[in-house]
């Protein structure tokens, strides 16, 4: 058996507990072949205040989504009509973390998914073939590999389409009649190739408005989906929030004895809302970089330096350290925009050390790794 | 907690350990005054008004509102009076009883068809029984309320009828919070608007108390006091109890957060009615300043709390389509559902038109997605945030942006409302708005609608076109925001003088008429207004600049005998300007006015000849003066002088031209004279008498040959030259020729100093011109014009290459693609 621990569970994993005392305590109305109800799944992601008990335990189910709860409630509506849901956002928006919680508490697994690039055949989408079979046996069921497309039809649950625009168009086309007729022909298999979908089959797919593919997507496709999109977190609180919850998240994932520290994932926060936002706290103007500024390249910023305290240091996190991780974050695209974040340490970071004190004075000294 | 508050009753999300609810106002039917708490322009109150109105059968209504519009209560339920609608207060402190800055104050009170006041005025009326307002007179409300707070906070428009009181306390913030919906809006919506749409009167007024005297509880008395609440309640406490003694059974109509108030300022009697126990209020009495009120008719756009007005509920559109519903006999499992699919359809169809890609499957999905939406947000229909959240996710194709957004700026409209009232032919209002809305009915504008209309006048063509021009003129003077100039010849600033036609935009809003009804005191008709603002205006003037576009203004409006009465004035305003530039565009603008009085056929109408006359006799005196103008002032002097050279070439003023010259020489005569109006000037004479030319040689060399601060100078007499007479340069042989001389005695730094001016002043001629001029400094050169602008020859070898090349691509294009 292996004993190894897995690096990142699926959702379904993580909360299977959750997802269990959800199941046993829904009374409410489920679409056919739903885990649990829309109202059930609401409560998976956004929460409840208080705990449930089932089995003699209290068991509190987490708000696993932070932002926007309207967007989420119409997100679990699109996916039990007829339409296909398609998350768009800029990158780092959770928008591959809400499709995997709706996948997770409505189908029971997040793991049906299609990965989206340059390289994505037709073949990845619908089906292909295990060709010492076909040879053996001839075109049969067995020799058919199925796709999670297919899967999702089959047994009636979610596909979950990661980066759809990342595949060439008229491959993402080949959607298109699954999702209306809700139909696959496989004309190699006769009359038997015909695959009804089951009830409770749908696609979500995620897509990043960095790589402007939604625009290219076709309009027969676009209508065939609900679109929401994703926005960044405007509140510097919540942001904070996600930070630490993240955070504490890995920190207990990869079995790390150490506390998350609100001080340094506050500051993180608000460079990161600052940069994005191209305005500070205290009015300063700021030159935004075309880096994508997003909540999860500031938790990757934040465990990358807990990782090096933890390992290398005392567990305290350490300001030079953060600085030089967050110049890896920043400095991606364009070389100006190293040139961007020293603009923001000379002014913003220096008037805040110098109002504040304590931390944010150790941030502003730290500038000198900003090379 | 969110998730078990979801779907609950509002009487146990709420429970308070204190009394809330005054003791004397819960909704009991046999009590000889029945409170019933409203939120403004909500259906669901209305509603349940109806119904109370039934079971009780009251004998008299009172509803608050100020008791100064008692009068216009006929208006308002007359049949012919169609919401939205408005009282329109106005009060100008002119004894500065407010305030010691003696301001002017306005404020309005709508009512729409969906208004619980509107409801409870008609089933008075229906019922015959009598119905009052009882609230403090408005000025009275203005007197006791603290500066920039409540109706008399600054920078907003004031409503009489705000909720802010029902959704600001920070409770009610948190709550929202923890019943997991977005604000108080769709709590409302939510736990009053649908929800009691399915409850007993009995439960829905309770709820309503319970609600409202949680919002009271948690507002600081000092605040209530600050903003007149307190007095208000004081008041209408009073007008209750005097009620209370005339009839048996009387139904009082308020905003919920009153009812509180005025039952802790009340005390049922044993004999029957009630007593106030509270300090009687003061009045000052009904000559302290001047206070008016009017009905007007509103717009649903005005009423919409999303316009930035605080005051009523959002979306009015919305809930105007409920009740039209649920007056209709629709149930109310169905009233929200049909209106979210009236909105959705409708949207859809309009967006169509707009070519945007929302097909009637989208609507289909839309409505599935608000019903689900409703059902998953534990609300017993889809009401206005579900309608939102459907369309957003159906209608909008791709990211959410500006550019796929139509449908739902279409939507928000739509949901706003389109509607604007009417009042009926008895209604009183000032005879200005009545004429006003006569000319619209004449010229046929659109005044029903608030969509802004564009047309197109042709005023010398038609007459009909000429009129309407002067009534939006006079339109646009009393600043009514009515209308607005678009294209045409702008005479004020000079502009287009050759446009024939004339394009304007005008849109009807709840301000026209209120800006109206400000102006009535100005006069009955809209030319009377715009007359006797024009006096005031003209009495106020102080140069003969202002004072002559103030007539170019009554020009355009049309009010030509004003200018023969302004004669007086105008001399006047004449002695006491000693402003050249003043004068000189006052003059200007006469000269224009006489000279337009043959293209608008009205010659003889007025009468400009002394004006102008005083006018140029008081230029000339000051002309000679002009020489030493300082640079800030060169270019509007250099103008001056164009334009009053312009003027007296005209054949009306050919006998000033003479006096005018005089002037000007007598002004070079004057050193030391400033190079461009020196150079303007000279320009001008050499116009009239071509033997200047030699004078404007002269002054050119003198600044050539001069010292180097006289050459500096060179560039900017040459500006006022060629501003005047550019056309010298090619009737003088030798001038070019003196330029070239200047060019070469300059330094480099000399030159790149002077650059600026010297393009400025060459900025002057046309291209084609700059063309002969190139030509000529060639031809001192011993060159043709053609060989300074030609560029260096390509190298026969590189061309021929180039040919060769060119022959062998499509020799090999032709052979591929036979």
């Amino acid at each position: 058996m292996d004993d190894k621990i897995e690096l990142k569970p699926p959702v379904e994993v993580r909360y299977r507990e959750e997802l269990e005392a959800l199941e046993a305590l829904d009374t409410e109305r489920k679409p056919q072949n739903w885990r649990l109800s829309p109202r059930a799944v609401r409560t998976f992601i956004l929460g409840s205040g208080d705990p449930l008990e089932w089995n003699g335990r209290k068991i509190t189910v987490r708000k696993k989504y932070l932002g926007n709860d309207a967007l989420v409630e119409r997100c679990i509506i699109t996916l039990a009509g007829s339409r296909g849901l398609m998350l768009v956002g800029e990158p780092g928006t959770a928008k591959t973390m809400l499709s995997e919680l709706l996948s997770a508490a409505i189908s029971g697994t997040s793991l049906n998914t299609i990965q989206g690039t340059a390289g994505t055949t037709e073949d990845m989408i619908k089906y292909s073939w295990n060709y010492a079979l076909l040879l053996a046996k001839g075109p049969t069921r067995e020799a058919l590999v199925p796709s999670p497309l297919y899967i999702g039809m089959e047994q009636g649950i979610l596909t979950r389409f990661e980066e759809i625009t990342r595949t060439p168009a008229e491959i993402q086309d080949s959607l298109i009649s699954v999702l209306s007729d809700k139909v696959l022909n496989v004309p190699e298999l006769g009359d038997r190739g015909i695959l009804f979908a089951k009830a409770g089959f749908n696609v979500i797919g995620t897509a990043n408005t960095r790589d402007k593919g939604v625009n290219e997507m076709s309009s027969a496709l676009k209508r065939r989906f609900n679109f929401e999109t994703v926005m960044p977190i405007r509140d510097v609180a919540l942001e904070k929030q996600i930070i630490l919850n993240e955070v504490k998240e890995l920190a207990r994932e990869n079995h790390m004895d150490m506390m998350a520290d609100e001080d340094v994932a506050e500051i993180l926060a608000s460079t990161f809302h600052e940069l994005r936002e191209g305005v500070s706290s205290m009015g300063h103007r700021i030159d935004r970089p075309s880096a994508v500024m997003s909540t999860a390249e500031a938790v990757s910023v934040y465990f990358q330096t807990m990782l090096t305290a933890y390992y290398y240091g005392d567990s305290r996190m350490d300001m030079g350290c953060l600085v030089q991780n967050l110049v890896g974050a920043v400095q991606k695209e364009n070389g100006d925009d190293l040139e961007k974040l020293r603009g923001y340490f000379q002014t913003v970071i220096r008037d805040k050390g110098g109002k504040e004190g304590g931390l944010w004075s150790s941030y502003y000294e730290a500038r000198k790794y900003l090379r | 907690m969110e998730q078990l508050l979801r779907g609950q009753e509002i009487s146990e999300i709420m429970k308070e350990p204190i009394q809330v609810i005054c003791s004397g106002t819960e909704y009991d039917l046999r009590s000889s005054v029945l409170y019933f708490p409203i939120r403004h322009h909500s259906p669901v109150c209305s509603f349940h008004l109806k119904r109370a109105v039934e079971a009780y059968g009251p004998d008299c209504i009172l509803i608050e509102g100020p008791s100064n519009a008692q009068h216009l209560i006929p208006v308002l339920v007359h049949e012919d009076t169609k919401p939205p609608l408005a009282l329109y207060y106005a009060y100008q402190d002119k004894g500065g009883l407010i305030s010691p800055e003696k301001e002017d104050y306005k404020c309005y009170y709508p009512f729409l068809a969906c208004s619980p006041e509107l409801t409870a005025l008609r089933e008075a009326k229906k019922r015959g029984i009598d119905a009052k307002f009882i609230d403090l007179p408005y000025m009275e409300i203005l007197s006791g309320t603290a500066r920039n707070r409540g109706i008399r906070k600054e920078g907003e428009k004031q409503t009489y009828n705000d909720d802010y009181l029902l959704s600001r306390s920070l409770y009610l913030k948190l709550l929202c919070e923890k019943t997991g919906l977005r604000d108080f809006e769709e709590f409302w919506e939510k736990y009053f608007e649908i929800q009691g749409l399915f409850q007993d009167t009995d439960l829905f007024v309770r709820q309503m108390l319970t609600y409202c005297g949680l919002s009271r509880f948690h507002t600081p008395d000092e605040e209530l006091e600050a903003e007149g609440c307190i007095l208000r309640e004081r008041y209408m406490a009073e007008q209750i109890a005097r009620a209370s003694k005339d009839y048996k059974k009387i139904l009082v109509v308020t905003g919920g957060f009153h009812t509180y108030g005025l039952g802790r300022l009340l005390k049922k009697e044993e004999e029957g009615g009630l007593s106030f126990l509270g300090e009687p209020v003061d009045l000052h009495g009904p000559n302290q300043g001047l206070q008016s009120v009017y009905p007007m008719a509103y717009t649903m756009e005005a009423a919409d709390a999303l316009n930035g007005y605080a005051s009523g509920m959002q979306s009015p559109g919305f809930y105007h389509q409920i009740w039209k519903r649920l007056e209709a006999g629709e149930g109310p499992e169905k009233a929200y559902q049909d209106a979210v699919l009236h909105f959705l359809a409708t949207s859809g169809k309009r967006a169509r038109g707009k070519d945007e890609s929302i097909s009637a499957y989208d609507e289909i999905c839309a409505l599935s997605m608000a019903e689900g939406l409703a059902e998953l947000r534990g609300k017993k229909g889809p009401g206005l945030y579900e309608l939102r959240d459907s369309a957003l996710a159906c209608f909008v194709k791709g990211e959410h942006s500006l550019s796929t957004d139509a449908a739902m700026r279409i939507l928000s409209r739509l949901t706003t409302g389109e509607q604007t009232g009417a009042l009926c032919e008895e209604a009183m209002r000032p005879p200005l708005l009545t004429d006003f809305e006569k000319q619209c009915a004449f010229f046929g504008l659109k005044i029903h609608s608030t969509t802004e209309q564009e047309i197109t006048l042709e005023i010398f063509a038609k007459e009909k076109h000429l009129l309407l021009s002067r009534f939006f003129n006079r339109a646009e003077f009393l600043s009514c925001g009515f209308a607005k100039r678009k294209k045409g010849s702008d005479l004020i600033s000079r502009r287009d003088r050759s446009r024939i036609r004339e394009s304007w935009s005008y849109k009807w809003s709840a301000h026209v008429t209120a800006a109206l009804i400000d102006s009535s005191v100005s006069g009955a008709t809209l030319e009377e207004a715009a007359r006797s603002l024009l006096q005031r205006r003209f009495a106020e003037t102080t140069g003969c600049r202002q004072g002559a576009e103030l007539l170019v203004k009554s020009f355009l409006m049309g009010l030509f005998d004003e200018q023969n009465r302004m004669g007086e004035q105008f001399a006047k305003i004449l002695a006491e300007d000693g402003d050249f530039f003043s004068l000189s565009r006052g003059f200007s603008h006469l000269a224009m006015l006489d000279e337009l009085q043959d293209l608008y056929q009205i010659r003889g109408k007025m009468d400009l000849e002394k004006m102008t006359d005083t006018c140029f006799r008081k230029i000339l005196q000051l002309l000679p003066f002009m020489g030493q103008t300082g640079e800030e002032q060169k270019q509007e002097c250099m103008e001056c002088l164009r334009s009053l050279y312009q003027a007296t070439g005209k054949r009306a003023y050919a006998e000033l031209r003479p006096a005018f010259l005089e002037s000007v020489m007598r002004m070079l005569e004057r050193k030391p004279l400033n190079p461009g109006i020196e150079g303007a000037s000279l320009g001008l004479l050499y116009g009239c008498d071509g033997s200047f030319g030699e004078k404007i040689k002269a002054a050119a060399e003198g600044y050539i040959h001069g010292t180097e601060e006289m050459r500096s100078k060179s560039a900017a007499f040459l500006h006022g030259l060629f501003f005047t007479a550019h056309d010298f340069v090619f009737i003088s042989e030798d001038f070019i020729g003196m330029i070239d001389g200047l060019l070469q005695r300059l330094s480099v730094e000399e030159f790149l100093k002077l650059l600026p001016e010297l393009r400025l002043a060459f900025s002057y001629f046309t291209p084609l011109e700059t063309d002969r001029i190139a030509g000529r400094a060639a031809a001192l050169y011993g060159k043709k014009g053609r060989d300074i602008l030609q560029g260096r020859t390509v190298d026969p070898k590189a061309y021929a290459y180039g040919e060769a090349l060119d022959a062998y691509v499509w020799s090999r294009i032709e052979r591929e693609n036979p």
